[in-house]
């Protein structure tokens, strides 16, 4: 729900997100349909993506076989339809859609032929690799 | 397995819940746009 909350902010940086699991398209209404307070994500904006047979999550190495349920997997596609980022998050704990929209404004930035360092986030200093030097003067 | 980093996309096409409709999502259709194709376990859990 934080993510479709934050859908515009991928959508202003020509981003779309997509959410799957191994449900049916059908549960996945029944939880669009569902409010919040009991469980539900009444009124979605993202699509919900049904992996009823789970070879998705397969290929993108996600399926956990031992309960055929998909582990919290993240994948950033660039234009060109290559994979640029993943992680994956064992079941108990959740992702944060900071990183994910750090990760995708850093790849944008990378797109100028810069490179993002440590830690780098909107707002913070790229490195031209042609001039690398500039940015490790100022290091202390 | 290996990583996905690097290489192309698996193609998909699925059945998808958009808005409250039936439709369908494929990887064709974000060609150009940038994607985040994200999996979650089951519905009425956490995402």
């Amino acid at each position: 729900m934080a993510l479709s909350d934050s859908l515009p902010e991928f959508k202003k940086r020509n981003a779309e997100v997509v959410a799957v699991s191994c449900d049916s398209e059908y549960s996945h209404l029944a939880w669009f349909n569902t409010p919040r307070k009991q469980l539900g994500v009444a009124g979605i904006e993202l699509p919900l993506a049904a992996d009823f047979t789970k070879a998705v999550s397969r290929d993108y190495g996600v399926l956990f076989e031992s309960n055929g349920i998909s582990l919290r997997g993240t994948f950033l596609v660039n234009p060109e339809g290559v994979v640029v980022s993943e992680t994956v998050h064992f079941f108990p704990v959740g992702r944060s859609v900071d990183e994910m929209l750090r990760t995708l404004e850093a790849f944008q930035e990378t797109e100028k032929g810069l490179v993002c360092p440590v830690n780098w986030s909107r707002g913070k200093e790229t490195i031209n690799p042609r001039k690398a030097s500039e940015y490790f003067d100022k290091v202390k | 397995m290996t990583t996905l980093v690097g290489q192309k996309a698996p193609a998909f096409r699925m059945k998808a819940m958009v808005k409250g409709e039936i439709g369908e999502v494929s990887l064709d259709q974000y060609r150009g746009k940038w994607l985040v194709l994200f999996f979650y376990p089951l519905d009425f859990t956490f995402v």
